[in-house]
């Protein structure tokens, strides 16, 4: 593919997006550091891509995806994070791409489950710098502008609304105790932390760019409103009772086995149908 | 494809913004305790009275009951004393969490250092070993753990703010 046409790609807006969101977080934080991470989460990710895509002897390798899911890795571990962690996170990253993947599409998203596993396995702490979580609550105008730019070129505007609506209603619903689930530790699960960066910038920068990976998320309007849904009612009942900041992750890995789920079924009910036909 | 008309693009941005400011209003009356008691802990001052170290349980610092002088007032000390011996609680805090913690200090060194509440959205296990670098290092000042950067200054905080407390005047 000519660069030209690439940039203008879903890929090429996602990609350049998170490129100005890694320089306008490294400028105004002057923290060099981050930088350097995204060189070794986006090193690693790519070498893992090539090597994972010569294993399964495919033709055409372009690890743009790679590219991505490294940077998208690199702006949320904490600056602080060790290389081998943000490197590691990575390459789990792309492992799952190529490892859990039906039909040769990945069923989960790459990041987010990279991401989630680098908490329990290598106590990465998370800090999404890179969606201004630390930064003055105008920050979150970048990344609404930019997201904006994205769900309108990959035609995603239902699923990240029914996402962010569902998320602010089932916040609401479970806070206010008309669903009875608690959270025993202070601040844990707390509907004020939710709405207030950093988490806040957290849930934008979440629905806007990772929501809407294009392939592992559906395409139909009435698919995507279901997806939405599914994945925010889940990510904001783990987030009651849990907190932290695997709540997003979760909620979307719900949505994904939704979509699984219906890549699965459709193909058997369609040829139930010629059956019976 | 799900491609969407701009005008419910506007519409729908409208509404999510009305429920979000909403729920924003409506949660600042939870957030007023929760400033109120930050502010009132990170000033040290006399109100914030030490408590009884022997104590089993610590009640939190903005609802010490007055208590008995033999129980709670400091220990005398001489003028060549930097802090004041007791159990003091301090609060570090940022946007990922709180940490409180309680300091006991007896004839000017920190003789224990207890989480007594962690309330980050991060995991325990971050600053579960710094109670004992504390009182290995008889300072707030702890390494930095690798990636757990939040939490390790809502500890220091909390320490500097409990060990300010029982400075002596």
């Amino acid at each position: 593919m000519k660069p030209k046409i690439w940039a203008k790609s879903p890929k090429g807006y996602v990609l350049m997006i998170m490129v100005a969101f890694l320089g306008i977080a490294s400028y105004v934080s002057h923290e060099s550091k981050g930088l350097e991470n995204a060189l070794i989460a986006v090193v690693a990710a790519v070498v893992a891509d090539i090597v994972c895509c010569l294993f399964e002897k495919r033709k055409r390798i372009f690890p743009d995806g790679a590219v991505i899911t490294g940077v998208i890795v690199s702006l949320i571990l904490s600056v602080t994070s060790p290389w081998y962690i943000v490197a590691s996170t990575s390459v789990l990253s792309i492992l799952s791409k190529h490892l859990l993947a039906y039909r040769k599409k990945p069923v989960f998203n790459p990041a987010a489950i990279g991401l989630l596993l680098s908490v329990p396995i290598f106590h990465a702490q998370q800090s999404w710098w890179g969606a201004f979580g630390d930064f003055n609550a105008l920050f979150l105008l970048i990344i609404l502008v930019g997201g904006y730019w994205v769900a309108h070129r990959i035609q995603k505007f239902p699923l990240v609304f029914s996402y962010l609506g569902a998320y602010l209603i089932a916040m609401f619903v479970i806070s206010v105790g008309i669903v009875p689930i608690g959270s025993e530790t202070l601040h844990s699960g707390d509907i004020f932390d939710a709405l207030r960066p950093p988490f806040i910038n957290a849930t934008l920068f979440f629905a806007l760019f990772m929501l809407t990976d294009p392939p592992t998320s559906p395409a139909k309007t009435r698919d995507q409103i279901i997806f939405g849904m599914l994945a925010a009612i889940a990510g904001a009942v783990v987030y009651r009772l849990f907190g932290g900041l695997i709540y997003l992750y979760i909620g979307l890995l719900v949505g994904n086995l939704y979509q699984l789920l219906r890549g699965m079924i459709r193909p058997q009910h369609r040829a139930a149908i010629r059956v019976s036909e | 494809m799900a491609k969407m008309n701009k005008k419910w693009v506007v519409l729908c941005s409208a509404a999510l913004g009305a429920i979000y400011a909403a729920e924003y209003f409506a949660t600042e009356a939870q957030a007023l305790p929760h400033n109120s008691e930050r502010s009132q802990l990170s000033i040290p001052s006399e109100a914030s009275s030490p408590i009884n170290s022997a104590a089993p349980t610590l009640p939190p610092v903005n609802n010490v009951a007055p208590s008995s002088p033999a129980e709670s007032a400091p220990t005398p000390s001489s003028s060549k004393k930097m802090y004041n011996d007791g159990s003091y609680i301090g609060i570090g805090s940022n946007r990922r969490g709180s940490i409180e913690v309680t300091v006991t200090i007896q004839h000017d060194k920190i003789t224990d250092v207890e989480i007594s509440r962690f309330a980050m959205h991060y995991s325990d296990r971050d600053v579960v070993g710094l109670p004992d670098e504390v009182l290995q290092k008889q300072s707030a000042q702890v390494d930095n753990v690798s990636g757990a950067t939040y939490s390790v200054r809502a500890f220091e905080d909390a320490v500097q703010e409990a060990l300010s407390q029982a400075k002596n005047a």
